[in-house]
This record gives structure tokens, C-alpha cells and sequence, in this order.
């Protein structure tokens, strides 16, 4: 009833309203309820409806939550570096152990090989590794992985095969655990930086299941790194190895052992990109007189496993960059997020406490005024 | 004359520098190695690598992989392989009494392999730490 009054009487007489800080028309529709503050650019119109006490423990909040996000990204954007060095550091050991698997299939070209490893045995039963994260906040990372493990799952299921998984992640096992119906065999806990000994321990795993004849096959899923912003869930036949070392799609489609495709970090044009080479190692021949001090076949089941060894880590190696990669882009979206929140929720702060202001000074004009 | 040695694992490179001797353990037994060796290629055991550096002996517990031998360069390459300096004593002997008493529990061939495994390389551990004492 005064308020009204009031309010015409402001925007007839627009020269009274105080000219320090106060534009008086815009300040008007909120004086009755400050809800219609939506900002013209946000596509989901929240009404913001609060006191100007919650408004700024909003905004104090989600300051805070916008310093994390961007600290998270930060370090992902660090630990990508280390685990792109963990990549190069790799790479000695399984050059120089294709070059002498190569030349060791050379020199067994015409005999039978025998090889526990790569025996091809009609497939009953499929072991499924499943390589996921440890933590969450990373986008669709995980959600991915799984996904396509069930997918795998039912396919095998219809295929009429049996199948029983191995779960490396803190995601994947939690997974897994609310899921009684999916036989597991073994859960395994990822780390910051995959090393040998955890390779290791899914190696042996993988080894006994296959050697043992428990298991036919084994696959290994995991996310190759393909780009900042893409990455691709992968399954690779692991077991039984191939004698020549080629890594196997389930589709049949390998990729010789001696193309070691490797990714690289850096900066193009100011943006953190990623750049894949596909290196060719060389296949120097061995010295003519070099004596194998076993039996050729012996060594090659010593090599065998070295290999299953390093497809492990490789892989291990790669999910943990697509998992850091996937952190990057959701934290760096988060703070774009947060950014916007609270630029709009500062404009709703600053409207209210304008209104209010003018509120104030109405009251003492028209107290002032019915003096006179 | 000095002999290069290399121990590559799949994450890292345990060792490359020059040494003087080494012994090396190998599926058909122990090998020594001196400069100009004749080329060979063997398969490595479960087993202890001894390094000589100017009459000082180092140990290595090493698990398992190949080795290439030839013009006074050798590559081991290897699963796993620690220094027997960074082996904690104790640690490795439970980590032995532990694949023991896992052994002797052990049901079926898939586990009795990997419990065997698992033994094999406890006692590298321990045997690595010991030898230098």
C-alpha cells in the first residue's frame, strides 16, 4: 500500500531517487520480489530466491568450489606429464624385447612351437580384465569402461560363452561389488603410477587362470588415450599370445609388435595438444655366431611373459593418461561453471542489496516528507 | 676393456653403467661373464644377479626375464628387479612367511602355480639381502 505509492511516485520523479549509486527504473520490479533476476544469457532460468545472507554464503562457496576445480586441473595437467614419462620411459625395454622376439621367430620359423602362452585352445570360458580409476571426477571416464565391459558381457552371454572378470580400479571394484550376478575373480587396487610389480600382479593372475586351462581367453579392456578430450575404451586379446608379438583386436585385426605408437604432450599454439607417432623400432639382425645358451623355445617362454608383462603396463599406462586427460577437461568445465555462477549470482547479490538501499532511503524520504 | 651392463624392467632402467664381472643366473644354471664374452642369449631365472664393480660385489634379486650378451654390452631384461640395498630384511622375511604359509594352503593348479610363483620370488628377496651381509 505505501510501498506502491511509493514506487510510483519514484518513477514519476526519477531526479529524487539518490544519484550516487542507483539507477532507479531497473530497481523497481525487484522491490516487490526479487525472483525475476534470471539473466538473459544462463539456458537453465533457476529462479535465484534468496536473502542477501545466503546469497553471500553462496557466493563465498562457490568461490571456494571454483579454487578447487581449478587446483584439481592443475595437477591433473601435472601428473599427465609424469605419466607421459612413465610412457617414455617404457619404451627401452619393450624395443629392444620386440627386436629380439623377432629374431628369435626368425630363427624358429620351420619348428613347432609348444608354448604354454600361446596355446590356441577352443574357447569356453573368457576372463575379461577391466582397467578403471580410482577416483571420481573425472567426466565420463569411468562410466565408459564399464559400459563397454557390460556390453562384452552380454555378448559373450549370447555367444554362449562363460566368462569371469578382473577388476583393477577402486571404481571398477565398487562396481562390481553391487553386482553379485557377475562372477569376479579377483579385485585389484589401481595406484597413482602403475608399476611393474602392479603389472606384475595382474600378469600372474592372468598366467595361472590361463595356464591352469581355467580360462580360454583373456581380454583386456581398457581406454586408449587418443586425445586432451577423446579417449576410447579398447579391448585387446591378451592371452594367448600370438609367437610374433602382435597385439590383437577381438575383431581380429592386429597391429604388428614392431609399431610402437607412442603419445606425446605439447603445446601447439599456445593449447596443451597431443601428438601420436607410430615409430618402427628396427629389427637389427643378431651376430651370426650368437649361441642361444637354451633351447630357443625355452627362451621364448622366457620372453612371453615379459611381453604380457609390458601390455599390461602399456595399458595401465594409458588409462591412467585418459583417466587424468578426462579430469582435466570436467575440472577445467567445472570452473567455466563456476565462473558464470557466480557472475550471476553477484548480479542478484548486487540487485537486492541495491533494492534494499533505495528501500531505505524511500522510507526516509516519505518519513522525512510526512513531517512537512 | 669394461663391460656395459644394462637391467631394463617395463616401467624403468634398473642399471646402465659399466661393471666389471657379473654373475647371472640362469634356467640351466649360474654363468659368469668377463669382458669379451662370446655372444649368447639366455632366459633368466628367478634368481640373484651379482655385479662386480672394482672388488666390491653388488646383488640384485632379479624375476625372471632374458638376458643378450655380445660385444661387452649386456641387456638384461627383467619383470622386477631391486637392489638388494633397498631390500628391507625384515620385510622380505615375511613376505617368504607369508608365500610359505600360502603354499601350503594352496588348493587346485591355478593356485598351487601362482603360490609357487610367488614363493620363488620371496626367497630371491631374502637370499638377495642376505648375500651382502
Amino acid at each position: 500500500m505505501s510501498c506502491s505509492n511509493l514506487t510510483m511516485w519514484v518513477s514519476s520523479k526519477p531526479s529524487l531517487s539518490d544519484p550516487s549509486a542507483l539507477s532507479s527504473r531497473s530497481f523497481i520490479a525487484p522491490f516487490h520480489l526479487p525472483n525475476s533476476s534470471t539473466p538473459s544469457k544462463s539456458p537453465s532460468s533457476t529462479q535465484i530466491q534468496c536473502g542477501l545472507r545466503e546469497l553471500r554464503e553462496r557466493i563465498e562457496s562457490v568461490k571456494n568450489t571454483q579454487k578447487i576445480t581449478e587446483a584439481m586441473k592443475l595437477v591433473a595437467a601435472a601428473k599427465v606429464r609424469r605419466a607421459q614419462e612413465a610412457v617414455v620411459n617404457a619404451r627401452p625395454f619393450s624395443e629392444t624385447l620386440v627386436g629380439v622376439l623377432y629374431n628369435i621367430n626368425e630363427q624358429l620359423q620351420t619348428e613347432d612351437i609348444d608354448i604354454p602362452l600361446t596355446k590356441v585352445r577352443p574357447v569356453k570360458k573368457v576372463a575379461l580384465v577391466v582397467v578403471t580409476g580410482d577416483r571420481g571426477l573425472c567426466g565420463g571416464f569411468n562410466n565408459y569402461i564399464i559400459k563397454k565391459a557390460e556390453a562384452r558381457i552380454r555378448e559373450l552371454k549370447a555367444l554362449g560363452l562363460e566368462y569371469t572378470v578382473i577388476s583393477v580400479g577402486k571404481k571398477g571394484n565398487s562396481y562390481f561389488n553391487r553386482r553379485p550376478y557377475i562372477p569376479v575373480d579377483k579385485f585389484l587396487e589401481g595406484s597413482n603410477l602403475p608399476t611393474a610389480k602392479e603389472a606384475q600382479a595382474i600378469a600372474d593372475d592372468v598366467f595361472s587362470l590361463f595356464v591352469s586351462e581355467e580360462v580360454d581367453k583373456v581380454e583386456l579392456l581398457y581406454t586408449k588415450f587418443v586425445s586432451l578430450v577423446k579417449s576410447d575404451p579398447v579391448i585387446h586379446t591378451l592371452l594367448p599370445l600370438s609367437p610374433k608379438g602382435e597385439i590383437c583386436d577381438i575383431n581380429g585385426v592386429c597391429v604388428d609388435a614392431a609399431e610402437d605408437e607412442f603419445f606425446r604432450l605439447t603445446t601447439k599454439e599456445g593449447k596443451l595438444t597431443v601428438e601420436r607417432d607410430v615409430v618402427r623400432t628396427k629389427t637389427s639382425d643378431f651376430s651370426a655366431i650368437l649361441q642361444f645358451e637354451q633351447d630357443p623355445v625355452q627362451i621364448l617362454d622366457a620372453l612371453l611373459p615379459l611381453y604380457l608383462n609390458s601390455q599390461i603396463l602399456r595399458s595401465l599406462q594409458e588409462s591412467l593418461a585418459s583417466e587424468l586427460a578426462a579430469r582435466m577437461s570436467a575440472m577445467s568445465s567445472a570452473t567455466d561453471n563456476a565462473v558464470e555462477l557466480k557472475k550471476n549470482l553477484s548480479r542478484v547479490y548486487n540487485r537486492q542489496r541495491q533494492a534494499k538501499i533505495t528501500g531505505e532511503i524511500l522510507e526516509i524520504v516519505a518519513g522525512a516528507d510526512a513531517l512537512i | 676393456m669394461t663391460l656395459n651392463l644394462c637391467v631394463l624392467t617395463p616401467n624403468r632402467i634398473v642399471w646402465d653403467s659399466e661393471v666389471k664381472e657379473i654373475i647371472l643366473s640362469t634356467n640351466s644354471g649360474q654363468i659368469g661373464v668377463l669382458p669379451n664374452h662370446a655372444p649368447i642369449a639366455t632366459a633368466v631365472d628367478i634368481g640373484i644377479l651379482r655385479i662386480r664393480l672394482k672388488d666390491q660385489w653388488l646383488t640384485m634379486a632379479l624375476m625372471g626375464g632374458f638376458a643378450r650378451i655380445g660385444n661387452n654390452e649386456i641387456t638384461v631384461l627383467v619383470n622386477d628387479a631391486e637392489r638388494g640395498s633397498d631390500i628391507d630384511p625384515q620385510e622380505a622375511q615375511e613376505t617368504l612367511e607369508i608365500a610359505e604359509a600360502n603354499l601350503r594352503k594352496a588348493e587346485g593348479k591355478r593356485q598351487i602355480i601362482e603360490a609357487n610363483l610367488a614363493l620363488r620370488r620371496a626367497r630371491t628377496r631374502v637370499e638377495a639381502v642376505n648375500a651382502i651381509s
